[in-house]
């Protein structure tokens, strides 16, 4: 995020785009809802209705994929009507005019055709962007989960620069972390493009550095991301895995394929505190500790370095993952400094990267968390990024063009399956789904399917389907919703016994290898026999079988 | 703040002291700002006023009643009296008031949550013990939702938690019901939390002053909040970042509930998730791991000692290193995982393995 959290309930203008914050991010979304409450304008961009369009200004139900053809259609009523800030454009950034250019194919009327929004609510909702100073963008996964997930987030920062929202209290670019510390992860340098602190890999200078720091000379081949580690499991790729905090046969899209690739595996560790999936695996298994068990510091959404403190002891024989990783270097013939405290180790990233270089814990408890970057230790929190000019020196427009999904509707899968997180349950669900609360509020799988698809296909509301992709079928109850669309259907991912990652598709974004689990061509087939009940006990699905117009 | 001309500055007196005007600006707020503290119970910064309680009522000049600090605006040249003997007179008869309203004993009302009332009663004193009042709350005795228990008898009709579901959490689940001294907290129909618009986010809990919002497990654990030890923490779940209190029963080693610190004070500003609340049985839960487990050649997991599991794990890794190379490895850290973990982890493939085949959870 360029702007922090708190800064949420002062803007004037809120776009919502790929991302169900009152579930995903219910305490940003209050935040929303302070704004709104205030008198802020609100539009939220999502293939479904979801709850923020109840307080929206705008609801623009846009079909699954079709992002950019969105983005660009308010960019292009932005220039077309001279709502550009054009000094601003001039003295921070470049490659306007190619942008300008692009976007003159991308006029509004057309977009209805592709997205489905009125084109009179995309000039609305470009000129209140536009002409509202306090304006922020705030987008998750619904917009990187696509193999155009770095055209989205360019046809994103378009609309940011071309306005010059940027740079200033509550006007930015806000991207939501879907985890507690998706931030302090990638900050820490677990990506194979980066060692901490974004200093690149490719960089024989930095590579250099870190040798030094480290004692050992640094590779010069590029890493596997994710998507591609995926891809090259077993024989002629990969042979060995370690695996720490992460279900991979369950979160991964196409997870039948990961299967098989996993069973070509010759050694896998898998280091968790739960046997979740992966483990049926694994050769060795090392049990870790919860949050609540170590010390550390997790990096939130808005850059905000903070304190995780042990309060309890670990169950059994189970050690913290800190030390159980330093254990195994120490195995592995690199000899580790004998740290007492995850707060030496902070010091050691501190020491070697710049952002963060003015942190340290001893920092964290006079002053609470610190949101980077923090160079010096006099340096203060930074709150909201590029003030007093884009940090690269110039912003950079990208044009881009529209590029359909990797997998469209057809004749054989005729709708459209998205996916994502409801309120009640989180990602793999090895720690909701053992709490009892949560599982009788949300006990199974379940897929939304409008009254109009359902209809057509003999289903009813509660009935158990199956849900069928090019790449598997999986069970779950239909909840018949007025929130998805016609021709989309939309599942959770929590469930073990209907792993909705089956069926999506692991083709990925060419940048970043993100794979695109917001769109996948699907089928339902009902069960015969099977006698429906209600998905929800009580309202919320009557609420959402009932209340359909 | 920019002058607009210095000699038209206008000021409130509050106990003698200038403070300058700030537009719509409470009473309460102009006194804070310089110090000096006004008891309130309903009041909470998230909230509109509602001037309920009754216990912040100061003396303005010129006006015949006490004035509720939480709801009136300061006015250019108004005199305010936080103290003084009429100011203090009706505070204890206030708080005798509510005690009469709820759990007179403060042990027994603090059976789980801590009572601000009792709290407050403790500072500033009370006008003796009134007889309890005689016509009860009504009850919801049917709502089995997991989490949240009302319990009546405590209440005292404040309303913070049914303007906190109102204006926080907006979805306005609950709602005050009935009148008099029949008024109490209810839902549409009477229906159970988890058959309403209810997010379970359990706020209502953390804004009630008296206990009478509660969590089920915690009051089922037995043990009160305030002999619980509160240590301060990153809640695990989503990218938000909440501070949370997990309030912990040392002799146990157990985390019996999770607390938000209070508003205005970290970035989530006393509010909590259904998630980041309630969503902690996990930490305890059986199914935990406590055993390193080894592969034998059964093709069984079989219970091991650390030792030999670190020296299989560290064995199996360098071999595939020395029999395919160090690109035939894959590093797959956690976004749940600590920053000095996953620095850790990305350190292991770079240094010990020499591959920049790491990536962290997250990435897909």
């Amino acid at each position: 995020m360029t702007n922090s959290i708190p800064e949420i309930r002062d803007a004037d203008f809120l776009f919502v785009i790929g991302s169900n914050t009152t579930e995903a991010h219910p305490i940003i979304a209050m935040e929303m809802k302070r704004a709104v409450r205030r008198g802020a304008r609100l539009a939220v961009a999502d293939p479904r209705k979801i709850w923020l369009t109840e307080i929206a200004d705008w609801t623009l139900q846009l079909r699954p994929g079709t992002d950019v053809w969105l983005l660009n259609a308010m960019a292009h009523v932005i220039v077309t009507e001279g709502l550009v800030d054009s000094a601003w454009v001039e003295a921070n950034t470049e490659g306007f005019e190619a942008v300008a250019k692009t976007v003159q194919g991308y006029p509004p009327e057309e977009a209805e055709k592709f997205t489905g929004v009125p084109a009179e609510t995309i000039r609305q909702v470009a000129r209140a962007y536009a002409t509202t100073p306090k304006a922020g963008i705030y987008y998750t996964l619904g917009i990187t989960e696509h193999t155009t997930g770095t055209d989205n987030v360019y046809a994103l920062s378009n609309l940011v620069l071309m306005t010059g929202h940027l740079g200033k209290r509550s006007a930015g670019m806000n991207p939501l972390r879907g985890q507690n510390n998706v931030q302090g992860a990638n900050d820490a340098g677990a990506t194979p493009v980066f060692y901490p602190g974004y200093q690149r890999a490719e960089d024989p200078a930095i590579r250099q550095k870190f040798a030094e720091a480290w004692g050992v000379p640094q590779s010069e081949t590029r890493g596997l991301n994710l998507n591609e580690m995926m891809k090259k499991l077993g024989p002629g790729g990969l042979r060995g895995i370690f695996l720490m905090g992460e279900d991979i046969v369950m979160s991964e899209p196409n997870v039948g394929r990961v299967e098989e690739g996993l069973n070509g595996m010759e050694f896998l560790v898998v280091q968790d505190i739960f046997f979740n999936e992966s483990c049926r695996y694994a050769d060795v298994i090392l049990p870790a500790s919860c949050f609540a068990e170590k010390d550390g510091v997790f990096t939130n959404s808005d850059r905000r370095v903070q304190r995780v403190r042990k309060a309890v002891e670990a169950p059994g024989q189970a050690r913290a993952d800190w030390q159980i990783l330093l254990e195994l270097m120490k195995r592995a013939g690199l000899e580790q400094p004998e740290y007492a405290h995850p707060g030496e180790i902070y010091a050691e990233i501190a020491a070697l990267t710049p952002k963060f270089r003015g942190i340290s814990y001893q920092r964290i408890e006079r002053e609470g968390g610190l949101q980077w970057p923090v160079e010096t230790p006099d340096a203060p929190s930074t709150e909201y990024l590029h003030r007093g000019g884009v940090l690269r020196g110039k912003g950079l427009f990208q044009a881009v063009e529209f590029r359909p999904p990797f997998e469209s509707a057809d004749l054989e899968f005729p709708l459209v399956l998205s996916t994502g997180r409801t309120l009640y349950h989180y990602n793999a669900a090895t720690q909701t789904r053992r709490s009892e609360g949560l599982s009788l509020k949300q006990p199974e799988c379940f897929v939304e399917v409008h009254r109009r698809d359902a209809r057509k296909l003999g289903i009813e509301d509660g009935q158990m389907v199956e849900v069928v992709s090019r790449r598997g079928q999986i069970p779950a109850r239909a909840m018949i919703s007025r929130q998805v669309r016609p021709g989309v259907i939309w599942m959770p991912f929590h469930f073990p016994e209907a792993r909705t990652n089956r069926l999506t598709t692991d083709a990925g974004d060419a940048v970043t290898g993100t794979g695109e689990y917001k769109v996948c061509a699907a089928k339902l087939v009902p069960v015969a026999g099977a006698t429906p009940e209600q998905v929800f006990p009580g309202a919320f699905a009557a609420a959402g079988a009932g209340a359909e117009g | 703040m920019a002058d607009e001309g210095t000699s038209d500055k206008k000021f409130v007196v509050i106990d003698g002291n200038e403070v300058d005007l700030k537009p719509g600006e409470t009473i309460l707020h102009a006194a804070r700002r310089i110090g000096i503290d006004i008891p309130t119970l309903c009041h909470d910064d998230r909230l509109s006023p509602a001037a309920a309680c009754r216990l912040c009522l100061v003396e303005v000049e010129g006006a015949r009643l006490l004035q509720p600090a939480c709801a009136v605006p300061t006015q250019a040249n108004m005199v305010v009296r936080t103290s003084g003997a009429r100011v203090e007179r009706n505070r204890r008869f206030i708080l005798s008031l509510h005690l009469s309203d709820t759990i007179e004993d403060r042990a027994a009302c603090e059976d789980n949550n801590p009572s601000r009332l009792h709290e407050l009663a403790g500072i500033h004193g009370t006008a003796g013990q009134w007889p309890t009042t005689e016509t009860p709350r009504a009850d919801r005795p049917d709502d089995d939702n997991p989490y949240i228990q009302f319990r009546p008898d405590r209440c005292i009709a404040c309303s913070l938690c049914t303007r906190y579901c109102d204006q926080v959490e907006a979805v306005s689940a609950i709602t005050m019901a009935g009148r008099g001294a029949r008024t109490t907290v209810s839902t549409a129909d009477k229906l159970a939390l988890t058959d309403t618009t209810c997010e379970l986010c359990g706020g209502c809990i953390d804004v009630c002053p008296t206990g009478a919002m509660t969590e089920k497990a915690a009051l089922a654990y037995g043990k009160p909040e305030r002999e619980l030890e509160k240590v301060r923490s990153t809640c695990n779940f989503c990218g938000v970042g909440c501070q949370v209190d997990l309030n912990v029963d040392r002799e146990a080693n157990r985390v019996v509930k999770v607390t938000s610190p209070p508003p205005g004070t970290t970035v989530n500003d006393g509010n909590l998730c259904v998630k980041g609340r309630f969503a902690n049985d996990f930490i305890h839960h059986q199914d935990r791991l406590t055993t390193p487990l080894i592969r034998g050649a059964d093709g069984e997991l079989h219970e091991a000692t650390w030792d030999e599991a670190l020296t299989r794990a560290a064995e199996g890794l360098c071999g595939i290193r020395e029999r395919y190379g160090p690109d035939s490895l894959a590093f797959i850290s956690s976004s749940r995982c600590t920053v000095e973990e996953n620095y850790l982890v990305q350190k292991m493939a770079r240094a010990a393995f020499g591959t920049h085949n790491v990536h962290q959870c997250a990435a897909t």
